[in-house]
């Protein structure tokens, strides 16, 4: 059986952008996947400006932070809450903006301690393209970037998938169209964003190839008042309105990846 | 602490420091002065220099080549100019270690720095940021003025003669140059200096002692990339 068993898939969200729904995403698709039975690690990995603690409604006992100064282990930092276990994250502190030996070490390390025990790993990222960002993108078998329909977002996207591509070679990418801002847009906006940059990359991108980077959208979320609602509770969004449009298209999106972690390949 | 008077300077413990500095070869603090301050300030003086020079060659060392660069790029983003950085590369270094053993190697090292100190200008900074690569940041310059630089750098060490003792060794070296696009997105020093690699090492791949440039950054978005990007409507169409 020990051959047998797949490693756990890591996906990493990110987005050009600041506020556009990542840790919202993050939370709500990992209480989703497990209640799909999926055994999901969630790493607050904005080290800089950590927030996914306050969107559970946890009060962290100890953060990774403390774990890479080796003041805690891992197995001290890790809280179970709502089926999925999560790495908590200090906030406020420099230090977790700067790629440093430790900090690399100690996600490396945690990583290979917890991994065993998940079918999936999900990394919540900052924003930009920094260096930790870049580092945890460099951990992910999969990214995921968040993007909302406005022509910043749009930009600092298209920017985050170039740098990426040239950086660490990545080709394929998911797209999650979050509608974060206030006005709403038609049904089909996430299939036309994820076209629109699809085909400014394939006519913009230097390559032999046709297609050198493949956009995949993965889930499409409107804007709905029940999200806000949700956070200014400090709960998940199926816990405070279960049939709300955001809380259905969240759980599309969980089935999204769900089918991918199920096809996941043994190592 | 529990001293109820402020501690006295003179009773800093400065043995780690001095440790350091034996380590590195440095003086003995005590066999610069008799005067405690003098000796104070020799230490850290010392010490400032060690944290941010290479101690074989006395160029810049790679971590504070990266903070140098930061500060340059951001300022050329600032300012909506550019900066230009050149990794360097020495041939076949491999087998000069190999042949002649690693201290002949570190002189080679250490002329090719010199030479390379020599040939720059004064604004520019430059870095040994591994074994035998270095990297010259540019700052504040025209994409021309980048290539000229780079140019009459590269010129000097390629090839390059090293004498050391009586081995006399011609080498030749690789270099990448790439520069900033005043109308892009701010990147970071490793993303830059990645960038410069690749160049260095389609020199390499192109027949080595040769320069390679990018006369525009792909990393960075093109105004014809923003322009293709911003063709589409995210009200009328998107609230349709
Ligand atoms: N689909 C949505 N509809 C309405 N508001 C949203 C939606 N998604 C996100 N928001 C709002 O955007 C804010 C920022 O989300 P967050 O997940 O913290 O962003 P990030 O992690 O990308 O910085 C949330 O607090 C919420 O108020
Ligand atoms: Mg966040």
């Amino acid at each position: 059986m020990g051959s047998e068993r797949k490693r756990a898939r890591r996906y990493a969200l990110l987005s050009g952008k600041g506020g556009v729904g990542k840790s919202i995403i993050t939370a709500n698709l990992a209480a989703t996947l497990s209640t799909f039975g999926r055994r999901i690690l969630v790493i607050d990995a904005d080290l800089g400006l950590a927030s996914l603690d306050v969107i559970l409604g946890i009060t962290p006992v100890s953060t990774i932070q403390e774990s890479f100064r080796g003041e805690q282990s891992i197995e001290q930092v890790l809280q179970s809450t709502r089926g999925f276990d999560f790495v908590p994250a200090a906030s406020g502190l420099p230090e977790g903006t700067v790629l440093t030996e430790r900090l690399t070490a100690g996600v490396e390390s945690a990583i290979a301690a917890l991994e065993e025990r998940y079918d999936a790993i999900l990394f919540d990222a900052g924003a930009g393209i920094g260096d930790v960002v870049m580092f945890f993108a460099g951990l992910a078998d999969e990214i995921m970037l968040v993007v909302t329909p406005e022509p910043t977002c749009l930009m600092d996207t298209y920017a985050t998938i170039k740098v990426l591509y040239h950086t660490h070679g990545t080709r394929d990418f998911l797209l999650v169209v979050n509608q974060s801002g206030p006005s709403p847009a038609s049904a089909d906006a996430g299939e036309r964003i994820a076209a629109h940059l699809q085909e400014v990359i394939s006519s913009h991108f230097e390559s032999q190839e046709t297609d050198p980077v493949r956009i995949r959208l993965a889930g499409s979320i409107p804007v709905d008042t029940a999200v806000k609602h949700s956070v200014m509770r400090r709960r998940l969004l199926g816990e405070t309105n279960p049939d709300a449009p955001a809380t259905r298209a969240l759980t599309r999106l969980a089935a999204f990846i769900d089918a991918a972690i199920r096809n996941r390949k043994t190592p | 602490m529990s001293e109820d008077h402020p501690r006295d300077w003179k009773n800093l413990d400065l043995t780690a420091a001095c440790r350091i500095l034996e380590n590195a070869g440095r003086r003995d603090p005590a066999s610069v002065s008799k005067d405690p301050s003098e000796q104070l300030q020799y230490i850290i003086n010392s010490l400032c220099d060690l944290s941010v020079h290479d101690g074989l060659t006395g160029l810049v060392n790679a971590t504070f080549f990266h903070a140098v660069l930061n500060r340059e790029i951001e300022r050329s983003m600032r300012t909506a100019g550019t900066c230009g950085l050149m990794v360097i590369d020495i041939d076949h270094f491999k087998n000069v270690n190999d042949t002649y053993g690693h201290s002949v190697g570190d002189k080679v090292i250490q002329s090719v720095a010199a030479q390379m100190k020599k040939s720059m200008r004064s604004m520019d900074t430059a870095a040994r940021i591994g074994g035998e690569e270095f990297a010259i940041i540019l700052p504040d310059c025209t994409p021309e003025d980048a290539l000229k630089a780079a140019t009459r750098i590269h010129a000097s060490l390629n090839p390059f003669t090293a004498t050391i003792d009586d081995i006399v060794l011609k080498l030749t070296t690789s270099v990448g140059l790439v520069w900033t696009d005043p109308n892009a997105t701010s990147i970071t020093s490793s993303v830059m200096l990645s960038l410069a690699d690749q160049e260095m090492y389609m020199a390499k791949r192109s027949g080595r002692g040769r320069m390679c440039y990018r006369h525009t950054e792909p990393i960075f978005v093109s105004s014809h990339e923003k322009s293709a990007l911003m063709n589409i409507s995210f009200e009328e169409r998107l609230n349709g």
